[in-house]
């Protein structure tokens, strides 16, 4: 048995663009500070991940996302055995690499995993800062610069996969939601190189979009898409074109919340 | 005066002092005609006296406008006679003499004599409908139309009296349509009347009062402009992304005026009309009036100190608690419409320039939407070009100085009012009718005060936080107060048992008779606990529970209606097979990887490298090395708990269907849904009579079969009672826990917030309890959703059940085709 490496864990290395919103910094480095995990709650497109990258690359510690889905499983995180050559090879995964270096893991949408994960993490959670590897028979201790970062989306379609709260209660939480609206403009004409004029629109026809939420929209308008919005924007397609593709049409099949959608968004580009 | 004239007064004199009089007091009108036309007309006057007192008195009280009017006493004189051909004329002569001068100097002497023609010929014909006729105010009968028109509108009328239908139910709905769609539609809707008439008396009649479906079915056929039906969704969607309201539609009715239907709100509710001009002027509508009730034209404050303006400590309130407009109108007298118009004008500026704030381009939509239309002739244009100039002033930002402030965010109704008042003095607006008043307003505005009001306690509610609970039912809560159940007694088909507290008080078969205290008959389901399974209640008034306080009892459905089933399985066919069909589509997607397998799309990684090892080792394991996809028997057990208290029986608002048909479809729907789909899921009712008497009714328990037995209770579902919702949901989270499955879902399908007869008329303390009980279900693992049918939900069910945990569903008609795919899209593909 040997430890089995590849490349190198990711470091950021150019500044992502982060705009923040409150104290959301000052919350997360005192965090960081003590090693508390961190849980980053907020809807879709809203800047979770972006913001735990800034918070990487300002930290200067390498960070490790696993982007958790149905199947992911506790040793999709941990690691497995694999054969190299005639012998067999532990191959960490990326949770466990992540502890032994010190790096930022970010578990983004962690409720979608399959439950035996959260299991996994408890002990990493608490003083112990432990990572029972059962198949190695290996408890490691982790890292001292370690930190766990989970994110997750109290929409309703998880109603069902909501986390325990036992395992919320070990998390600082730090809420996120839209930005308002002149840092959104902002963040929208950074992000796109659409105009002051046109992100400031976006930004305003979003916010009465953003009305009609439990009008069967499971999701409302994101930022992110006002960004998508705003690029193809920027790269010349006709604004009300750029809007149906980047914003209406992602959002809903629903034909009359489209009609209500365009609507709205034509009384600012029409 | 004459010999002749003196007889024929003492004459009168001497039957009656009023005739007497009153004609003494009208003789000064007609003396300067000469000797003979007095003579002539005191003849008459006597003759119509004595033939009937009413329509005497009417003669001689209408005797001075006439004779201004007309001139003189022609043709007047003469026409009136024809009332003294038939017997039981008076109503219609009171309705000509009180009318005919208005008809003479608005009509001319050509339209008085044929308003005077159409309503004789039906003296002879029908004294009823000849009263009708003389009686209906001339500006509605003849509306924007000419005298000639009159003619074509009566025409059909000639031949349905041969149906014996009279004038009187003719007219109204006559005059309506007209208005609608113009005389050719009459003519149509008329000859389809008479076939319909010819088919039944009942169903004829209320086709031409247009109370029937099938009248309205008809306008909206040959009614030309948009239909505003298909839309309302879209228009409660702009409403509230625009202004963040959630109003509740209704159907306007057809009374238009001057031939334009106009958007109204009480301050609760918006009456939608069937059909508007067009797509744009019906969502300027859904704005403008967005904008009034966004902006504080109907709030209780600004309407308060609206009245104080004038000088009434409190505004009038109906027996509705609505607030009437009349008095504060009432100083203008027969000017009254004049200003109402400047008012509403100044009013309809100030909230349109501050939706202009919210959306940029509103004043310029409107403007658009002005230009395009002919400006209406007469006084209405000269209303329309002004709000038309200020409108464009507005948008421009050049209000003339006096009007500036208008454009400020400070100003309310109060300062629309006074600038009204200093501009009433100053205008030189002509004088409007009210036949003319609807063309004066631009596209999508109307009168302000159409209707009374429901005060509104604050224009804007701030979004309600979750978990603050402690808002429930706070001021800000405004709606309509859910039909209280008043009486307890009856209307539970299934509760034989009377509640103790009203045993022998009446009502009831077997009053008088000593009755047990407790009936167990066969059927009667599981009864449980004695007395019923005792529940805590949360009393946010001590801020703790009260033991055993709710009891729970299960009580089997009676009623079943197997063809109800059918007949709806059969409606909701196509949408069964779409649904069927995406569940099928679905399932190869639905697949979760089974490890070890022996065979399969892609090796296991953990399981060959043991292959491996365990070969190298020198043993010969089985190749199990495969993963492979497998639809997953999904662990989601739900619990579907249905509202089944008096308030489904009632129609929905905007939809003429009751709750109760699309509650039956919706449950049968989400059955065959869920058989299809494999998972374990349990149908429940519930209803509520005081807190001992908290029924739930099974209608299929987990484990059973969803079957014949299962789907004709769903088809005879009916409601009764009342809603108390924490007990049911206690009662059914503890059969969810019983339930196979390990996530556990517990959907409650509702029409409005929880109530009940003891809880005091406090919407609050039953609402806190459910969301206590849903607190309590939640910690046992068990995930509350709830679906509501009720418009103003978003403002309480987030308290209740927590942010992402309902739905409102503006649609009832969305219902059965909504249900399975919300409850699919809760749990989760895969």
């Amino acid at each position: 048995m040997s430890q089995h490496r590849d490349n190198a864990l990711r470091y950021v290395s150019e500044e992502p663009f982060y705009q923040p919103v409150g104290n959301e910094l000052g919350v997360f480095m005192a965090a960081w500070g003590r090693r508390l995990p961190v849980m980053l709650k907020g809807p879709t497109g809203c800047g979770k991940t972006r913001f735990i990258e800034h918070m990487a690359w300002r930290l200067k510690r390498p960070l490790v996302t696993v982007a958790c889905h149905e199947d992911l499983t506790s040793s999709d995180l941990v690691g497995r055995f694999l054969i190299e050559g005639d012998e067999t090879v532990w191959q960490d995964g990326p949770l466990t690499r992540a502890v032994r270096e010190g790096a930022i893991c970010y578990l983004d949408e962690v409720v979608e995993a399959r439950t035996d994960t959260t299991v996994v993490i408890h002990p990493l959670t608490d003083h112990r800062r432990h990572l029972p590897i059962d198949k190695l028979g290996q408890e490691i201790t982790a890292h001292p610069d370690f930190l766990l970062v989970i994110s997750y989306n109290p929409g309703y379609q998880t109603v069902l996969k909501d986390l325990k709260p036992s395992t919320k209660q070990r998390f600082v939480g730090m809420n996120f939601n839209y930005p308002p609206a002149e840092l959104e403009s902002q963040i929208v004409m950074r992000e796109s190189g659409l105009d002051a004029e046109r992100s400031r629109q976006l930004v305003q026809a979003a916010a009465k979009a953003r009305n009609l939420k439990d009008q069967g929209l499971q999701e409302v308008t994101s930022t992110r898409a006002l960004v998508y919005a705003g690029t193809l924007m920027a790269a010349g397609l006709a604004p009300l074109e750029a809007i149906e593709a980047a914003i209406i049409s992602p959002q809903t099949d629903d034909p009359e919340l489209g009609a209500a959608l365009t609507e709205i968004f034509q009384t600012f580009f029409g | 005066m004459s010999a002749a004239t003196e007889e024929i007064l003492e004459h009168l004199d001497a039957v009656s002092f009023v005739a007497g009089r009153d004609a003494r007091e009208a003789l000064p009108a007609v003396t300067p005609l000469g000797e003979a036309a007095s003579l002539r007309y005191l003849e008459a006057g006597r003759d119509l006296f004595f033939y009937d007192r009413e329509a005497g008195k009417a003669f001689f009280h209408a005797t001075p406008a006439l004779v201004q009017s007309f001139g003189g006493l022609d043709p007047w004189l003469e026409q009136a006679r024809v009332f003294l051909t038939q017997r039981g004329t008076f109503r219609a002569a009171v309705g000509f003499f009180e009318q005919a001068a208005l008809v003479r100097k608005d009509y001319g002497l050509e339209g008085e004599k044929i308003w005077y023609e159409e309503g004789a010929a039906w003296v002879g014909r029908h004294v009823d409908s000849a009263a009708a006729y003389f009686r209906m105010p001339v500006a509605r009968l003849f509306g924007t139309f000419s005298a000639a028109d009159l003619r074509t509108l009566l025409a059909p009328a000639r031949e349905l009296a041969k149906g014996r239908l009279g004038l009187a139910s003719y007219l109204e709905g006559a005059v309506k349509v007209r208005a609608l769609c113009g005389l050719a539609g009459v003519e149509d809707w008329a000859t389809r009347g008479r076939d319909i008439l010819a088919a039944g008396r009942i169903r004829g009649e209320a086709w031409f009062r247009l109370e029937s479906d099938e009248a309205r079915g008809f306008l909206l056929e040959v009614l030309p402009g948009f239909r505003t039906g298909p839309h309302k969704r879209l228009f409660a969607l702009l409403l509230q992304a625009w202004t963040g309201l959630h109003l509740p539609f209704e159907d306007g009715d057809w009374n238009v005026e001057g031939g334009r239907s106009f958007l109204e709100t009480d301050g609760r509710s918006l009456f939608v009309p069937a059909v508007m001009p067009d797509r744009e002027e019906a969502i300027l509508a859904f704005y403008h009036t967005g904008a009034h009730l966004a902006f504080g034209s109907y709030d209780e404050a600004a309407i308060r100190a609206l009245f104080r303006e004038i000088g009434s400590e409190h505004p009038p309130l109906d027996a509705d608690q609505r607030i009437t407009w009349r008095p504060l109108f009432a100083q203008f007298g027969a000017d009254l419409l004049r200003f109402q118009l400047i008012f509403d004008q100044l009013e309809d500026l100030r909230v349109d320039l501050a939706m202009e704030r919210e959306m940029p381009g509103y004043l310029a939509r409107l403007l658009r939407a002005a230009r395009a239309q002919t400006p209406p002739p007469g006084a209405a244009g000269a209303y329309w070009r002004e709000a038309l100039q200020l409108t464009e002033a507005a948008a421009a930002g050049r209000l003339p100085p006096a009007l500036a402030a208008l454009a400020s965010e400070s100003v309310g109704i109060v300062d629309a009012f006074r600038l009204a008042l200093e501009r009433y003095a100053s205008t030189d607006l002509p004088p409007i009718t009210l036949a003319e008043r609807a063309a004066a307003f631009l596209p999508g505005h109307s009168p302000n005060a159409a209707r009374p009001v429901y005060p509104r306690k604050s224009s804007r509610t701030e979004a309600v936080e979750m978990d603050a609970g402690g808002q429930l039912g706070a001021a800000g809560h405004k709606e309509k107060p859910r039909e209280a159940p008043q009486q307890a007694e009856g209307n539970d088909p299934d509760l034989e048992i009377p509640p103790e507290d009203i045993q022998g008080t009446g009502g009831r078969v077997g009053v008088g008779i000593p009755m047990p205290a407790k009936v167990h008959g066969s059927g009667r389901g599981v009864q449980g606990p004695k007395g019923g399974w005792p529940y805590q209640e949360w009393d946010y008034r001590q801020q703790k529970y009260k033991e055993n306080w709710a009891r729970v009892h299960e009580r089997q459905l009676r009623e079943r209606d197997e063809a109800k089933a059918v007949e709806i399985a059969m409606e909701l066919d196509g949408t069964m097979r779409r649904l069927k069909k995406a569940l099928q589509a679905q399932k190869p997607t639905r697949m979760a990887p089974l490890r070890r397998q022996k065979e399969g799309e892609e090796p296991d990684i953990d399981a060959a490298v043991q292959f491996v090892v365990e070969r190298r080792a020198g043993q010969s394991p089985k190749a199990n090395i495969y993963r492979q996809r497998r639809p997953l028997q999904r662990d989601t057990a739900v619990l579907l708990l249905a509202d089944l208290s008096t308030s489904i029986m009632a129609e929905a608002a905007d939809t003429g269907v009751r709750v109760v048909d699309r509650l039956r479809a919706a449950m049968l729907l989400f059955g065959e849904a869920l058989v299809e789909v494999g998972d374990p899921f349990a149908l429940y009712g519930f209803a509520s009579k005081y807190h001992q008497e908290v029924l739930l009714y099974p209608i299929k328990r987990f484990g059973e079969r969803f079957d014949g037995r299962a789907r004709a209770l769903l088809g005879g579902l009916s409601g009764r009672l009342a809603t108390r919702m924490g007990a049911a949901i206690r009662h059914s989270t503890r059969q969810l826990l019983r339930s196979p499955g390990q996530r556990r879902l517990l959907l409650i399908l509702s029409d409005g917030r929880p109530a009940d007869y003891d809880d005091g008329g406090d919407p609050r303390y039953l609402q806190e309890d459910t969301r206590m009980a849903v607190r309590e279900a939640r910690e046992q693992g068990v995930h509350a959703f709830c679906i509501s049918l009720d418009p103003r939900g978003g403002d309480y069910l987030p308290l209740v059940f927590g942010q992402g945990h309902y739905l409102v569903l503006p649609h009832i008609d969305q219902l059965p085709q909504r249900l399975p795919e919300i409850y699919l899209r809760l749990r989760g593909h895969g």
